[in-house]
C-alpha cells in the first residue's frame, strides 16, 4: 500500500465517520439555533433510531448477513426503512418535547437541559431492559460490491452514506432557507417574542425543528447499523458526544457549521488513528476542539444565537 | 439500600427449599444456610456469557440443595451485577460496591465471580479486609494473585482470591506459543480493549511473542466503547501483518472483528477468553467470525462424553447451552461446597476465615478433574484450550459448539 493510496483509504474512511457525525450535529444545532438549548436526549434518540431501522428490516425478512438484495427490491427495503425510521424517532422527538420540555419552556436556568440527560438515559434503560445488553448483528442486504483506487478500496456502503448524508443535509438546507416554515424557524431562531408578533407560531416551529433533528438522528441510526453491521444500546454516547464536538466546532445553530465539523471530526479521528494512535483520538478531537474555540469562541463558522437579552 | 441484599431470586430459591427445611427443622431442630454471593456482569456486552456462567454456578448448588445440602446446611445464593448501562460493560466501581455489600451481609461465608479482571482488582482489596474468600471461575489477569502485588490486592495477608481457571500469564504466552509454533507466524499486530484483562494478556502474549521471535508491527489501544475501528484496521493493513492478537472483551471484540473481516479478511486473527463467547456468534456472526481463533484458561470437557449427562441437564435447565466458564463455575461451586462439608464434617459452624483455609488447602473432583490451588490461591493445572471458529452445520449459528476445539496451547 502506497503512502498516496492509505491517504486516500483514511480519506475515505474519515470522511463516512464524519458523515454520520453531521448527520448527527445537524439535529443538535437545529433545537439549539431556536431554543438555546443543548437537547442531550438527542445522543439516544439516535440510538433508538438503529434499533427502529433494525427492526424494521427484520419486519421485511432480513436478519444477519445471509439476504443481499440488488435493483428494485434493494431500494424499496432501503427507502422504507429509511422512511419508517426517520418518521418514528422523528415522533420521538417531537414527544420528549412536548412531555418533558414544554412544560419547562419557561423555566430559566438549566432546568430543561438536564431534563434532556435524564430523557436520554430514559431511553436508553428502556432499550436495554427490552433489547437486551448483547451487541445486535445488524442485516446488511448491501452487495458487496467495492471500486479498488489504487489499493484503496471503495465500498458500495460508504458510497452510500454518502449519498444519503449529503441528500438529507442538503434537503434540509433547501428547507430552512427556502420554505415558509423555514423561514419561520429563521426569524424564532433570532427573536422569538418578535416572531411570535409577526404571525409565527413558535410552538409549531418548535415541534418542528424537534421533528427534523430527531429524524436525521433516525436516519443517522439507521446508517450506522447498515455501515457498521451492528449496534447496541450503548452506541449513543460516544457518536453522539463527537457529534456535538461537530456542532460546537462547527459553529453552533449553523447549518453547514454542523456539517463542515461532522467531518473534520471525522477526518481527525481517522488521521489520528493513522499517525498518532487510536487512544490518542479522544484527546486529539477535544484538544482541537479547545483550540478552535479558543481563537473562535463563535466556531467556524460562526453562531447563530438567539438575540436574546 | 440496607445491608443485606437479598434478590427476589434468592427469596425464590429460598422457598424452593422449603419442603426440604422441613425436613431439617424435623431433624436439627433448626435452619441452617450459609450464603453465596455470585458476582458477574450481567449488564452489558458480557451478560450472555455472565448468565451461563452464573447458571453453572446455581446449578451445582441447586443440585446441592436438592440432595440436602452440605451436612443439612443449605446454600443460598445471592447474585450481584457489577454490568452498568452507562459503562455498557463490567464497571469497577460498581464492583467494590457489590464487594461491600457482600462483606456487610454477615450470612456471606464465601463468593463467587467476577467475571472480569477489571472488576476483580475492585473487589479484591475489599473482600480481603472482610477476610471472604472468592472463587473466580473466569477473571484471569494474574497480578491479582501475583504476589508482588499482595499489598495492593491482599492487604489483610492471606490469599482469598481463588480461581478456577488458569491466568494470562499462561493464557497469553501459550497462545503466542501456538502462533510461532503451530501457525507458523513470523509478524503480529496487536490491539487492546484498555481493560485491566485486554491490556494484561496482550503484554503477556507480546513478551512471548517477542522472546519466540514473531515481530511485533506495532500495536494499538482501541476505546472501547467508540464504534469505529476502520482508521486502525487500514493502518494495520498498510503494514501486511499475516497475524493480529486481540487482548480483550467483547465491547470492543465484535466491533473488531466485523470491521476487520472487511478491512484485513487474510490475517490470522485469535483473542483470548474474552472473544470466546455466545457474541462472538450472534452478533458477530459468520462470515466475519470465521477463523477467530480463541482460548479459554481452562481444560476443554464439554466434548468430552462423560460430560453429555451434566450437559443436557444444564440444557434442560436453561434452555441454552453451557459454555466453559459454565463448567468452572459449577467446579466453583462444588469448591465452596466441599469446603464447607470440609468444616461442618467434625461438627463446627462455617466462618469465612474457616472457609477460606479450607478452600486453601482442599482437593476437589470437579467436572474439569482435580482443583487444587497454590499458595497464592491460583489453580494447579494451567492448561490453555484453542478453538477455532467455525460453520458446523450440525448446530445453529449461535451455538457455543460452533467453537471448535483445536486443543490444548504449547506451553512454552
Amino acid at each position: 500500500m502506497t503512502f498516496g493510496d492509505l491517504l486516500l483509504q483514511q480519506t475515505i474512511n474519515g470522511l463516512s465517520l464524519g458523515a454520520m457525525y453531521a448527520l448527527l450535529a445537524l439535529g443538535f444545532t437545529l433545537v439549539y439555533g431556536i431554543l438555546e438549548l443543548i437537547n442531550f436526549a438527542h445522543f439516544n434518540v439516535f440510538m433508538v433510531g438503529s434499533f427502529v431501522g433494525l427492526w424494521t428490516l427484520q419486519a421485511m425478512g432480513l436478519s444477519g448477513q445471509s439476504v443481499i438484495l440488488t435493483g428494485l427490491p434493494l431500494l424499496g427495503v432501503m427507502l422504507t426503512a429509511l422512511a419508517v425510521t426517520m418518521v418514528v424517532s422523528g415522533v420521538l422527538g417531537v414527544a420528549i418535547e412536548r412531555l418533558s420540555l414544554r412544560p419547562l419552556r419557561n423555566v430559566r436556568g438549566p432546568a430543561a437541559m438536564i431534563t434532556t440527560i435524564g430523557v436520554s438515559y430514559v431511553l436508553f434503560n428502556i432499550v436495554l431492559l427490552t433489547a437486551g445488553a448483547d451487541s445486535k448483528n445488524y442485516p446488511n442486504p448491501l452487495p458487496p460490491l467495492t471500486w479498488a483506487l489504487g489499493d484503496a478500496v471503495l465500498r458500495l456502503r460508504e458510497v452510500l452514506i454518502w449519498i444519503v448524508a449529503v441528500a438529507l443535509m442538503l434537503a434540509l438546507h433547501l428547507f430552512v432557507q427556502r420554505s415558509r416554515l423555514g423561514k419561520a424557524m429563521r426569524a424564532t431562531a433570532q427573536d422569538p417574542e418578535a416572531a411570535r408578533m409577526m404571525g409565527v407560531e413558535v410552538d409549531r416551529v418548535i415541534v418542528i425543528a424537534f421533528f427534523v433533528g430527531s429524524a436525521l438522528a433516525g436516519a443517522g441510526g439507521l446508517i450506522f447499523g447498515l455501515y457498521y453491521n451492528f449496534t447496541s444500546f450503548i452506541i449513543g454516547f460516544t457518536a453522539g458526544l463527537r457529534a456535538f464536538t461537530a456542532a460546537v466546532l462547527g459553529g453552533i445553530g449553523n447549518v453547514p457549521g454542523a456539517m463542515l465539523g461532522g467531518v473534520i471530526i471525522g477526518l481527525i479521528e481517522a488521521m489520528g488513528s493513522q499517525f498518532i494512535a487510536a487512544a490518542w483520538t479522544d484527546v486529539i478531537i477535544f484538544s482541537i476542539l479547545v483550540l478552535v474555540l479558543v481563537f473562535r469562541p463563535a466556531g467556524l463558522l460562526g453562531r447563530v444565537a438567539p438575540n436574546r437579552s | 439500600m440496607t445491608g443485606h441484599p437479598v434478590s427476589r431470586r434468592a427469596v425464590i430459591g429460598a422457598g424452593a427449599a422449603l419442603p426440604v427445611l422441613a425436613g431439617f427443622k424435623a431433624a436439627f431442630g433448626q435452619d441452617k444456610s450459609i450464603t453465596v454471593g455470585i458476582n458477574l456482569s450481567l449488564t452489558g456486552a458480557d451478560a450472555e456469557s455472565a448468565k451461563r456462567i452464573f447458571n453453572g454456578a446455581a446449578m451445582a448448588f441447586d443440585e446441592i440443595n436438592a440432595k440436602g445440602g452440605v451436612n443439612g446446611y443449605r446454600i443460598v445464593v445471592t447474585p450481584y451485577d457489577d454490568g452498568t448501562a452507562t459503562a455498557g460493560q463490567y464497571d469497577p466501581a460498581q464492583a467494590a460496591t457489590n464487594a461491600r455489600k457482600m462483606v456487610a451481609n454477615k450470612a456471606t461465608m464465601a463468593a463467587i465471580g467476577p467475571q472480569m479482571s477489571g472488576a476483580g482488582k475492585a473487589m479484591a482489596p475489599i473482600l480481603s479486609q472482610g477476610d471472604l474468600a472468592i472463587i473466580t471461575p473466569a477473571s484471569t489477569n494474574p497480578d491479582i494473585t501475583d504476589p508482588k502485588f499482595a499489598a495492593q490486592y491482599r492487604p489483610a495477608g492471606k490469599p482469598i482470591y481463588f480461581r478456577t481457571v488458569a491466568t494470562d500469564a499462561f493464557q497469553g504466552p501459550h497462545m503466542a506459543n501456538y502462533y510461532a509454533d503451530v501457525l507458523k507466524v513470523k509478524n503480529v499486530y496487536i490491539l487492546d480493549d484498555s481493560g485491566a484483562y485486554g491490556v494484561g494478556l496482550a503484554d503477556a502474549f507480546q513478551a512471548q511473542a517477542e522472546k519466540k521471535g514473531i515481530k511485533i508491527l506495532g500495536r494499538d489501544r482501541l476505546d472501547p466503547k467508540a464504534a469505529d475501528y476502520t482508521a486502525v484496521l487500514t493502518k494495520i493493513k498498510s503494514m501486511n501483518p499475516e497475524a493480529l492478537f486481540y487482548g480483550g472483551v467483547l465491547q470492543a471484540g465484535v466491533k473488531v472483528a466485523k470491521q476487520s473481516y472487511d478491512i484485513i479478511p487474510k490475517v490470522i486473527k485469535a483473542g483470548g477468553d474474552g472473544v470466546y463467547g455466545p457474541e462472538m456468534l450472534s452478533a458477530v456472526g459468520a462470515p466475519a467470525n470465521q477463523g477467530w481463533y480463541a482460548t479459554i484458561a481452562a481444560p476443554h470437557v464439554t466434548d468430552d462424553p462423560k460430560m453429555a449427562n451434566w450437559i443436557k441437564a444444564y440444557t434442560d435447565k436453561y434452555g441454552v447451552g453451557p459454555e466453559d466458564y459454565s463448567v468452572t463455575a459449577y467446579d466453583a461451586a462444588l469448591v465452596i461446597a466441599a469446603a464447607l462439608k470440609k468444616i461442618t464434617d467434625g461438627g463446627a459452624a462455617p466462618t469465612r476465615s474457616a472457609m477460606r483455609d479450607a478452600i486453601q488447602s482442599i482437593k476437589v473432583d470437579t467436572l474439569q478433574g482435580p482443583v487444587s490451588f497454590d499458595a497464592n490461591g491460583d489453580i494447579m493445572d494451567k492448561t490453555i484450550s484453542v478453538f477455532q471458529i467455525g460453520s458446523d452445520k450440525a448446530f445453529p449459528p449461535d451455538d457455543m459448539r460452533q467453537y471448535k476445539y483445536i486443543g490444548v496451547a504449547p506451553a512454552s
